[in-house]
């Protein structure tokens, strides 16, 4: 229970680190990276909160193709890198350097406060006994083709749009 | 503080980072990679709460969020290469063709 919580904490701690590094960094491959490290300390805690499927489908699906995809069109437009410690829009950095901070006060403090007032939130207790089926492939496989079994078949449709987009956004005029 | 809490502050602060960086770089790529900090961040509230209820629906809920992510992309990657054949350049301040 401590090593979960130690590890919990670390991959946090990095999680937001590579967040910042992703805003942060001048050149956008390097951003890039920090958003891999990202998504590797997101998918941790997944496996930490006993979500192992999600584990592994944030893996391949992000780490394995949104971000190569990512790679390869930063790669390929090669854009010049930009420092925005030293950007002309003073005021606009300004804005939204407050209203972030404005936001996170907001979300942590309704969350702490929320968290706090009422009785401390944990995993439920079938998550967590031994030998639980949930977040294996067999639980969720189980929600998603028998309740969710519409919104599934909608997302290939989804899809298919995105495939026409992307097709016809690439051909030449 | 326990698990629980711990991962929504995470996300929270996830989320928050990822706006500002959305408001703060002028590089759309850059600005994508900052939305999907935002999407994980939904991601990692949505398995928390999953978590908390013992329900796998938070988990489908992942899925559908990983699928919209996924066709976003594809999408907008295609937009900002097609701005990028026309303008040589990729900055989003100098997109203001479609302003009013």
């Amino acid at each position: 229970m401590v090593v979960e919580q130690v590890v919990l904490i670390i991959a946090g701690a990095l999680a937001l680190v590579s967040a910042l590094g992703v805003v942060l960094m001048p050149n956008a491959v390097y951003s890039a990276m920090m958003l891999l490290l990202n998504l590797i300390s997101l998918a941790t805690i997944f496996l930490l909160l006993h979500a192992q499927f999600m584990f592994a489908a944030q893996l391949v699906v992000y780490a394995g193709a949104i971000l190569v995809l990512f790679l390869f069109v930063v790669t390929l437009l090669n854009p010049q890198g930009e420092n925005i410690l030293r950007d002309k829009h003073r005021l606009q950095q300004a804005g939204a350097i407050s209203l972030g901070l404005f936001l996170a006060c907001l979300l942590v403090g309704g969350l702490l406060y929320a968290f706090t007032s009422a009785t401390q939130p944990d995993l439920a207790s079938t998550v967590t006994q031994a030998g639980s089926t949930y977040g294996t492939v067999e639980a969720f496989g189980q929600a998603l083709f028998t309740k969710f079994l519409l919104p599934f078949e909608l997302t290939s449709l989804l899809l298919l749009v995105a495939l026409i987009g992307a097709v016809v956004l690439g051909k030449r005029r | 503080m326990s698990g629980i809490t711990i991962t929504m502050v995470i996300s929270a602060l996830v989320f928050t980072i990822g706006a500002c960086g959305v408001l703060l770089r002028r590089n759309p790529l850059v600005q994508f990679m900052s939305i999907e900090l935002m999407l994980n961040a939904g991601n990692l509230a949505f398995i928390s709460f999953g978590g908390m209820t013992g329900s796998a629906e938070g988990q489908v809920f992942v899925l559908m969020v990983l699928t919209v992510a996924a066709a976003e992309a594809v999408v907008g990657l295609g937009i900002i290469v097609a701005m990028f054949r026309r303008r040589r350049r990729i900055d989003v301040d100098e997109v203001n063709s479609m302003e009013g």
